[in-house]
C-alpha cells in the first residue's frame, strides 16, 4: 500500500478546548480576520461554505473547532460535541484539479529514505511520498480556485500578504521532516488526535480505520477520499455528520481553464516585475 | 545574481542545507533558496527554547517559550513535565498557546498612569515610575498615619501578587490578602476539606486521581469547559479506561455529553441529593466498612442525621427521576473504592449551605473508602523547598475587631473576606478602610455586586492597581502601575506534588519587559524602600529562587541544565499511615461529623438548607467557563477572541418556544434588582433546565480601553447583585440572582415549566416601585460613571 498520512480524531476524548486551532495559528503565523470572530458557533454546512471567500477576505485558518449542540439526536438523546477540522489530504483532491497553474517538472525527495522521484505538478499537488496535499507558495497565483473547490473549506486566501496566496494545513509536513509531530497533535490536551501512516499496519490510525470505528466525514454526494477520520459515540458522530458532512460538489462550479481576472492580472504583474 | 539563476545553481549543486538536516522536495528548496543566507526554519522550528511556567490561567502548566529574533513566537508544553509533557507530547490549552498575544497585545498598559478624570472614567496621563512610586508610598503612609494600618487593604490573585503582599504585611494591615480566588471561589470547599480530612484535597490544587478511577461524580464541575490541562488529561484518561461518569448539573455541559448519567438537578438542592445518597449507601451497606471503622469518626451521628433522607424525598426536591438517582448511586457504589467523588473547586454558590454541600461530597467519598486510594482522592507528597532568608516575613498584629472575626472557620486562611472589606469601606464599621491596592484581580468582574464595589471605591482616599491590561479595575484606580506578563519575569518556584509524578520548576523570563513594565519583585522592593520597610534583603530575584531550590539540592542553573524541570516521585499519594494533616497530626482521620462545627453552633453533619427559588417570571442565572478564556482576563486576546468573542445566553428550548425566541436572536437580561446586561445572543437548546439561564463568565467588558472585549456579550457579574455570605468563612455567593428577558424593549416573563415543591421558598423580588427606583438610580449613575454606560 502507498504511504498515506492520516489522522483520526476521537470525539469521545475531545473536550472542544480549541488548543489545536490556536497552536496551528501560532505555529504557522496564520493571520486573524476579525470579521469572522466567533466562527466556532457556526452550526450549518451552508453557512460554513460562506466562511471562506475565494476572492479573499474570508476567515483565515488551517485548523478549526466548531461546537455542536447540545441538541437532541434522532434517538432522542442529548449530544454536545465538536467538529475539529483541518485539511483532509484527500485521495482525490478536487482542489488540485482546479489549479490553473501550468504543470512544471519537479524533483521530490522522500525525507526518510532519500528516494527521489520526478513529477509534473501544478502550484498545488499531492506530494508523492506521504500523500500530503501541499501548495507551492512560489508558484501559487492566488486565484482562489482551490479555495472555492474544497467542499470542506479547508483552504483560504491569505490576502494579508503582498501577493495573496492560497494556504492550508500541510499536516505539518515541515515539522515532520524535522522529526517533530504536527502542532495540533502535540498540543492536544485530550490526546484526541491520532496521527500516522495508513500504510503501516501497526500504526494506530490504520488499526482504527481497519476496525471501522473511524469514519470519513463524507456523504453520498461528496466522496473524495478524506484522510481525516472521526470516531466516537454514535450520537456525537450523528451530530457531526448531520451538520457538517459535505453536501455540495463545490469543485464542479469552479471553471478550471478560465483564470479569474485577478489571477491573470497577478501573473502579468509578476512577469513585469 | 537573479533569483532564477540562483535556483539553477543551487539545484545543480544538490542542495543539502547542511546543519539543517533538510532533504526535502522542491517545495521547501524553493522557499529557502530565495533567501540566499542561511535559511530560517519554517514555523517555530529552530527557535530558542526557554522553560518556564504558564500564567494564562492559574494551573501553572510547565511550558517552553520559543523565541526567534528576540520575540516569543510560540509556546508549547515542557516535554519534560510528567503531566502535560507525557507521552512525547507538549500540551498547552488554547490560552497557553495564546500567551504570545497577551505579551504583544497593543492594548497593554506599558507606562505608569495617573488618573485625571473621575474615578471610573478612564482618563489618565503618563507619569514616571519615580512619581508613581512616590504617589503610592505617600498615600499609603498618609492613610496609615491617619487611620491606622488596617485602613489599608490589598486584593490579590496569582503569583505576581506575592512580593507585594509582603509589603502590605509589613505595613501592618490584617487585610493583606482578600483573595477573590478564595472568597469568591474555593473558600467553602477548602473549609470543608480541612475540617473533614485535615488537608485541602481540592482547592487551588486538586488531588483527584481521576485517571485511575472506575467511576467519577461531578456535581457542577464542568471539566472540559473548565480547562486545567493535567486535570482534564486525568479526567479523559479515566473515561477512556472505562470509568463510569455521573454528572449533576442543571446544564448539559461538555462533561455531561460524556456522561453515563446526566442528572439535571434543580439548582440549590444538591445537598438534598447527596444526603439521600449517603443514607442509601448506609442503609444498603454499600460503604467500605473496613475503611470507615479504621479511619472515620462520627458514623453514628451521621446515620442519625441522614435518616429520613429517602430517594423519593430527594427526587421531589431535586426535580429528578427517582430511578435515575438510584441508578447513579448504584453505579458509583459498584466502583468503590476506586471512585472519584470530585470535591469541586468554585464553591461559593449560595452562601448558606455551601460548606455542607462539600462536606457531604467528602463524606460520600469516605464511605466509599476513596481517600488515599488509587482512583479516589490522593494525598500531596511533601516536597521541602529551602527557607528564604532574603525576604523578611512580617508578623501581622490583628485589630481589636478583625474583619474575619464573624467567621469562625476563616482562620487558617490569610486575609479578610472580600465583602467585609467592601462593607467596612462603605460604612467605616468596625473601622474605616481608606486605601486599596489591587494586583491580578479585576474586582468589578469578579466580586458580586460590582455596583456596591464602585460605591465603596468612591469612598476611598486612594486606590492603585498593578495591571497588565486597562481593565475595569484600572479605570477606577488613581494610579496604574504596568505589570509584566509572565513571559517577562521570574516568579516563585513551582512545586507540583500530586499524581502521577511530582515536579519542581520555575517561571523565568523569555524576553525583556516591554515598555516600562516592571516585575512584581521590583515594584515591591521599590515600594518597600519608599515606605521605609525592611522586607527584602536582596536586589536579586534569582537569589530568592536559589534559596528555595537549595532545599532540593538544586539551583536555577542546575534546574535549567535539566530542561527547567526536575521530576520527583509521588511517593505519599496513597500512604494513609504516614499522612500528616495540616495540624501536624500523623495518620488519616476522617470526620464524618465535625465537633468543631458543633462548637460554633453549626450542625456537625451536613444539613439541607434550600436556596430560594426564582421569583415568578424569572429564571436563575447560572454561569460557568468556556475553555478558551480565563475569567475576564483573556477576552481581549486576539487569538482567543477570534475563537470566542462573546457569550450566548442559553435558554431552554421549550421556554424559548413559549416566548417566541429564536436561536441567535439578540436579547437583554434584566435581574431582580433591575440591572440590565449588554445585548447578548440567545442559544436555544434542550441542554438546560427551564428554570435557568446560563451565561459563560467574564464577557461584556465595560472597559472601553479593551478594544476587542469592550461590550462583547453580557457580563454575568454585573447581573450578580444579590449575595449571601457563607457563615463559616465569609465567601460570597454567586448563584443567588435571577433574570428575565428583555426583547425589543419589552420585558418577557418566563413560564414556570417545573412546579416548585412547597418546601422550597421563593426569592422575594422587591416591589415594582423599588424596581423603578433602581432604574432611576441606574440612569443617574450612568451619567456620572461612564463605566456603567450600558
Amino acid at each position: 500500500m502507498r504511504h498515506q498520512w492520516a489522522m483520526v480524531i476521537d470525539l469521545d476524548r475531545c473536550v472542544g478546548c480549541h488548543a489545536c486551532a490556536v497552536a496551528c495559528r501560532a505555529e504557522w503565523q496564520v493571520p486573524v480576520n476579525h470579521d469572522h470572530d466567533g466562527y466556532a458557533f457556526i452550526q450549518d454546512y451552508e453557512e460554513w461554505l460562506k466562511v471562506v471567500d475565494p476572492e479573499g477576505g474570508g476567515d483565515y485558518r488551517r485548523n478549526w473547532v466548531l461546537r455542536l449542540g447540545p441538541e437532541r439526536t434522532s434517538q432522542g438523546e442529548l449530544a454536545f460535541t465538536f467538529y475539529p477540522g483541518l485539511c483532509n489530504h484527500c485521495d482525490d483532491p478536487v482542489c488540485v484539479k482546479v489549479c490553473p497553474v501550468d504543470p512544471e517538472e519537479r524533483e521530490f525527495v522522500d525525507f526518510k529514505t532519500g528516494k527521489k522521484v520526478t513529477l509534473k505538478v501544478k502550484a498545488t499537488y499531492k506530494e508523492p511520498f506521504y500523500g500530503a496535499v501541499l501548495i507551492d507558495q512560489e508558484r501559487c497565483i492566488g486565484c482562489g480556485n482551490c479555495v472555492a473547490a474544497c467542499p470542506y473549506r479547508a483552504r483560504y486566501i491569505n490576502d494579508t500578504l503582498e501577493e495573496p496566496k492560497a494556504d492550508k494545513c500541510t499536516f505539518c509536513y515541515e515539522r515532520l521532516v524535522h522529526g517533530e509531530i504536527p502542532a495540533c497533535v502535540k498540543t492536544c490536551i485530550a490526546d484526541a488526535r491520532i496521527f500516522g501512516d495508513l500504510a503501516d499496519p501497526q500504526s494506530e490510525v490504520s488499526q482504527l480505520v481497519r476496525s471501522g470505528r473511524a469514519r470519513r466525514l463524507e456523504s453520498d454526494l461528496v466522496k473524495i477520499g478524506p484522510n481525516v477520520y472521526f470516531m466516537g459515540k454514535e450520537k456525537n458522530l450523528e451530530l457531526l455528520f448531520k451538520h457538517f458532512a459535505p453536501r455540495k460538489r463545490t469543485w464542479e462550479e469552479v471553471e478550471v481553464k478560465a483564470r479569474t481576472r485577478r489571477g491573470i492580472l497577478k501573473v502579468v504583474l509578476r512577469k513585469l516585475a | 545574481m537573479k533569483r532564477r539563476d540562483f535556483l539553477k545553481v543551487s539545484a545543480g549543486a544538490s542542495l543539502t542545507l547542511a546543519g539543517l538536516k533538510l532533504r526535502v522536495g522542491g517545495f521547501f528548496r524553493r522557499a529557502y533558496a530565495q533567501t540566499q543566507k542561511p535559511p530560517e526554519l519554517p514555523g517555530s522550528l529552530g527557535a530558542k527554547e526557554i522553560p518556564s511556567v504558564c500564567e494564562m490561567c492559574f494551573w501553572r502548566c510547565p511550558i517552553v517559550a520559543k523565541v526567534k529574533g528576540g520575540k516569543v513566537v510560540k509556546i508549547e508544553g515542557n516535554p519534560k513535565s510528567p503531566t502535560n509533557g507525557r507521552g512525547g507530547k507538549a500540551r498547552v490549552c488554547a490560552r497557553g498557546n495564546s500567551g504570545v498575544k497577551l505579551l504583544y497585545d497593543p492594548d497593554r498598559v506599558l507606562h505608569p498612569l495617573k488618573r485625571v478624570g473621575q474615578r471610573g472614567e478612564g482618563r489618565w496621563v503618563k507619569i514616571s515610575w519615580e512619581e508613581a512610586l512616590d504617589e503610592v508610598a505617600e498615600n499609603l503612609k498618609k492613610v496609615k498615619e491617619k487611620y491606622g494600618p488596617h485602613a489599608i487593604a490589598f486584593f490579590d490573585h496569582g503569583a505576581s501578587a506575592k512580593p507585594l503582599r509582603e509589603v502590605f504585611k509589613a505595613l501592618g494591615t490584617e487585610n493583606y490578602s482578600n483573595e477573590p480566588a478564595f472568597f469568591q471561589c474555593v473558600g467553602p470547599v477548602e473549609a470543608a476539606c480541612i475540617n473533614t480530612l485535615g488537608y485541602v484535597a481540592s482547592g487551588t490544587m486538586q488531588y483527584t486521581d481521576m485517571a485511575n478511577a472506575r467511576a467519577i461524580l461531578l456535581v457542577g464541575s464542568h471539566l472540559g469547559e473548565n480547562v486545567h490541562v493535567s486535570h482534564v488529561m486525568d479526567f479523559v484518561e479515566g473515561l477512556s479506561r472505562g470509568a463510569k461518569l455521573v454528572v449533576v448539573d442543571p446544564r448539559f455541559s461538555v462533561a455531561a455529553g460524556k456522561a453515563d448519567l446526566w442528572l439535571p438537578i434543580r439548582p440549590g438542592t444538591d445537598t438534598a441529593l447527596l444526603l439521600s445518597w449517603i443514607n442509601y449507601v448506609l442503609e444498603h451497606g454499600l460503604y467500605d466498612r473496613e475503611f470507615v471503622s479504621r479511619y472515620c469518626e462520627g458514623l453514628e451521628t451521621l446515620k442519625k442525621a441522614v435518616k429520613g433522607w429517602t430517594l423519593e424525598r430527594a427526587a421531589r426536591l431535586c426535580d429528578l427521576p427517582q430511578d435515575q438517582i438510584e441508578q447513579a448511586i448504584k453505579l458509583l457504589a459498584a466502583a468503590r473504592p476506586h471512585v472519584c467523588i470530585h470535591p469541586g473547586r468554585h464553591s461559593a454558590w449560595y452562601g448558606k449551605g455551601d460548606v455542607y454541600r462539600h462536606q457531604a461530597l467528602l463524606i460520600l467519598e469516605a464511605l466509599f473508602g476513596g481517600i488515599g486510594t488509587p482512583g479516589g482522592l490522593c494525598f500531596p507528597t511533601p516536597i521541602s523547598l529551602g527557607r528564604v532568608q532574603a525576604v523578611k516575613e512580617a508578623e501581622v498584629e490583628e485589630s481589636e475587631e478583625p474583619l474575619k472575626g464573624k467567621y469562625p472557620f476563616c482562620d487558617p486562611f490569610p486575609g479578610s473576606p472580600t465583602h467585609e472589606i467592601i462593607k467596612a469601606t462603605l460604612t467605616g464599621q468596625p473601622y474605616p478602610i481608606k486605601a486599596w491596592g489591587i494586583c491580578g484581580a479585576n474586582l468589578l468582574q469578579t466580586i458580586p455586586n460590582p455596583y456596591q464595589t464602585m460605591e465603596a471605591i468612591r469612598k476611598l482616599d486612594f486606590i492603585f492597581c498593578f495591571e497588565i491590561y486597562p481593565t475595569e479595575n484600572a479605570l477606577w484606580s488613581d494610579i496604574i502601575l504596568p505589570d509584566t506578563v509572565y513571559l517577562e519575569r521570574y516568579d516563585d518556584v513551582y512545586v507540583y506534588d500530586s499524581v502521577p509524578q511530582c515536579y519542581v520548576t520555575v517561571r523565568q523570563p523569555a524576553v525583556k519587559p516591554l515598555g516600562e513594565a516592571r516585575s512584581p519583585f521590583w515594584l515591591a522592593k521599590e515600594l518597600a524602600k519608599r515606605l521605609g520597610l525592611k522586607v527584602f534583603r536582596t536586589e536579586s530575584e534569582v537569589e530568592i529562587l536559589n534559596e528555595r531550590l537549595q532545599g532540593l539540592g538544586l539551583s536555577l542553573e542546575k534546574l535549567n541544565q535539566e530542561g527547567g524541570l526536575v521530576v520527583l516521585p509521588a511517593k505519599a499519594a496513597y500512604d494513609r499511615e504516614n499522612f500528616r494533616n495540616v495540624f501536624g497530626e500523623k495518620g488519616l482521620k476522617v470526620k464524618l461529623a465535625i465537633e468543631d462545627f458543633e462548637d460554633e453552633d453549626f450542625s456537625p453533619v451536613p444539613i439541607f438548607e434550600p436556596a430560594p427559588a426564582p421569583p415568578e417570571g424569572y429564571a436563575r442565572l447560572i454561569y460557568g467557563r468556556v475553555p478558551v478564556h480565563t475569567f475576564s482576563r483573556t477576552m481581549n486576546n486576539e487569538w482567543l477572541h477570534h475563537e470566542w468573542p462573546e457569550n450566548q445566553a442559553w435558554i431552554n428550548d421549550e421556554v424559548a418556544a413559549k416566548l417566541g425566541l429564536k436561536d441567535g436572536e439578540e436579547i437583554v437580561l434584566e435581574n431582580q434588582d433591575g440591572k440590565r446586561s449588554f445585548p447578548v445572543k440567545v442559544k436555544v437548546t434542550p441542554g438546560i433546565r427551564p428554570d435557568c439561564i446560563y451565561l459563560s463568565h467574564g464577557f461584556g467588558s465595560r472597559s472601553s480601553k479593551l478594544s476587542r472585549a469592550y461590550r462583547k456579550g453580557a457580563s454575568d457579574q454585573f447581573l450578580i447583585t444579590h449575595y449571601v455570605q457563607d457563615p463559616f468563612m465569609g465567601a460570597s455567593s454567586h448563584r443567588t440572582n435571577f433574570v428575565r428577558i428583555v426583547k425589543g424593549g419589552k420585558v418577557l416573563n418566563l413560564p414556570e415549566l417545573r412546579p416548585l415543591p412547597p418546601e422550597i421558598p421563593r426569592f422575594k423580588v422587591s416591589s415594582a416601585r423599588e424596581s423603578r427606583r433602581a432604574t432611576r438610580r441606574r440612569k443617574k449613575a450612568r451619567k456620572s460613571y461612564p463605566i456603567e454606560g450600558c
